[in-house]
């Protein structure tokens, strides 16, 4: 519990930092200032409350949807290899938008679809994965990978069709992952489906701790093991349909955090999933403002950030720091 | 406490074991013997509740194994399989704890005092309390058995069953985990275990059950189950046996069946 507060701590801590940067200049001591009187009749007030907050709750949330959506399939399937993306979420949406962007659906429409592609592609590999009462693992990973790969080539397609260099551009764009133009209205919309997500993944707590020891030796203690991927499944495709909502593809997250919850934790699933959401908030709300003020007043994708910076720190932590006792 | 009624096991393509009917009772210790493929792990995981039959019934204690759910069939038989699949840096105590996984209702997360209590008598029935914080990947192969014997027995159930408990283990090891089983059995527990050494299980159980030819060959006391001819017609292979002070022993003939 120590570990757990700790980290709610720095969560927060980065969080609050992440409020600092951003397009115009405002002190530090201003931005908080505003964040106590949310009704003042100001400019300020309106970045902080209307451009900045929204913005670092969106990271928070989406890097917590995706550390936890990577833990829960990673405990299901024994595989520390896969991130929620498997669910086929993430390529699902990233064709039904390259293919609304080239019909010139408006942007605004763009997140909800997405997050409606990808709950149909999740479905369609869940079918496919299925097996008896259950699902095959094998079968899971080689559906997701399949159908990711058709979702690809469809992006591919698009792209390379797409009538003008803008529509290309943004296609590109969300592909690589931002937060960019976000606000309150998108996080009401996404934050119910993470909400539920949540829920089902307090729910598969006692079953991702006995699938520890495997798919058999779990159900001889008892677990209904196909009842419990159902609900592991369902909570992750929740939370990646909600990422890919609010941020488009934001990759690494989902894959890395719950390896670096589970050095510092254990892999308790009581104590590592809320790890995995309170790191993966912190991680993403951290990349975010990183993203955002390293080429100021323009942005990096936090997509291309997070692979940039994130991928070399988190192979020098894996290969070089002590496993816990 | 189980019955096995008109019981048939199948795998895909092929039936195993047909019309299995025995009942084995409280504080027996039973080894079930035949050569490999002929059902011995199947009938196990078809007690246990994992795997369903192709026909026929199993009761516990009266009710039939159908009609439980997963949790309930839990509460009534611990089995301690084959596979040693453990990928996590799990203590030994965490494993034994999660056989107290049927007792708990879906919201409880934490161990309750009976459970730690639970989790303490069966590290010490395996010898094992003082490992308790010890990772589970640094054991020995017979020390992990144990562990999972542990968690079978922090179950608290009836019934236990054990699928091949002593292969890869050294004499002495395999020895003791027999003898262990003996006296689990003896506490209570119907305890069911796959074996493969005749001689072992001739030691160390109340009643053999010998599988071959598709059906079971013999259900009785090892005396009776171990004859040269049984065990011919399970096996295939001539065997001679040897009558000792501490009962039958059977070996191999000289010159194998090709």
């Amino acid at each position: 519990m120590l570990r757990l507060g700790a980290l709610a701590v720095i969560a927060l801590a980065v969080c609050a930092l992440s409020l600092l940067p951003g397009g115009s200049s405002v002190s530090p001591l201003a931005v908080y200032a505003a964040l106590l009187h949310p009704h003042a009749h100001d400019d300020i007030t309106t970045i902080v409350w209307q451009l900045r907050l929204p913005r670092v709750a969106i990271a928070a949330v989406v890097g917590a949807a995706l550390g936890l959506g990577g833990a829960l399939l990673q405990g299901m399937l024994r595989n520390p290899l896969v991130d929620p993306y498997l669910t086929g979420v993430s390529a699902g949406a990233a064709a039904a938008i390259a293919l609304a962007i080239l019909a010139g659906v408006a942007t605004p429409f763009l997140g909800v679809l997405g997050f409606a592609a990808g709950i149909v592609t999740a479905i369609l590999v869940a079918t496919l994965a299925r097996r008896g009462s259950g699902l095959d693992a094998y079968r899971l990973i080689l559906a997701g990978v399949s159908v990711s790969a058709f979702c690809s080539a469809i992006v591919a397609l698009a792209i390379a069709r797409a009538n003008s260099p803008d529509a290309a551009q943004q296609i590109l764009a969300w592909l690589a992952g931002s937060m960019a133009g976000r606000g309150w209205s998108d996080l009401a919309f996404a934050l119910p489906y993470v909400v539920i997500g949540a829920g089902l993944s307090a729910l598969a707590i006692p079953a991702l701790n006995a699938l520890r020891i495997g798919d058999v030796r779990a159900q001889t203690i008892g677990l209904n093991v196909a009842r419990a991927q159902w609900i592991i499944l369902a909570a992750t495709s929740l939370f990646a349909a909600a990422s890919v909502m609010l941020a488009g593809l934001v990759g690494f997250i989902g894959l890395i955090v719950p390896h670096v919850a589970r050095r510092f934790t254990g892999s308790d699933a009581r104590v590592m999933l809320p790890a995995c959401a309170l790191i993966g908030a912190a991680f993403c709300a951290l990349a975010d403002a990183i993203a955002r003020s390293i080429v100021a007043p323009s942005e990096l994708p936090i997509g291309v950030l997070l692979a940039f910076v994130g991928v070399p720190a988190f192979l020098y932590l894996y290969l070089h720091a002590e496993r816990p006792a | 406490m189980i019955a096995l009624d008109r019981v048939t096991l199948e795998v895909p393509g092929r039936t195993l074991v047909r019309d299995i009917d025995a009942t084995i009772e409280a504080g027996e210790f039973v080894c079930v013997l035949g050569p490999n493929g002929v059902g011995k792990t199947t009938l196990l995981r078809t007690i246990s509740g994992i795997a369903a039959p192709a026909s026929g019934e199993i009761a516990i204690d009266g009710t039939s194994l159908q009609a439980m759910s997963a949790n309930e069939r839990a509460r009534h038989i611990a089995f301690v399989t084959s596979d040693d699949l453990l990928s996590e840096s799990l203590r030994v105590a965490d494993v034994v704890e999660l056989g107290r996984f049927p007792h708990h209702q879906w919201w409880q997360w934490g161990a309750t005092r009976e459970d730690d209590e639970a989790v303490a008598r069966a590290l010490d029935a395996v010898h094992m309390r003082e490992y308790a914080q010890r990772l589970f990947a640094t054991l020995s192969s017979g020390e992990r058995q144990r562990v999972w014997i542990a968690m079978g027995l922090a179950q608290s159930t009836p019934v236990l069953l054990l699928d091949e408990p002593t292969s890869h283990l050294d004499v002495r090891v395999a020895h003791e985990i027999l003898a262990l089983l003996r006296a689990i059995a003896r506490d209570g527990t119907a305890v069911v275990s796959v074996l493969h050494d005749l001689n072992d299980a001739a030691a160390y159980a109340d009643r053999l059950m010998l599988l071959g030819c598709e059906r079971l060959l013999a259900f009785d006391v090892p005396d009776r189950v171990l004859q040269p001819a049984l065990i011919e017609s399970a096996y295939g292979i001539a065997v001679e046996r040897i009558d000792t002070a501490r009962g039958p022993r059977v070996f191999a003939a000289t010159t194998a069946v090709s």
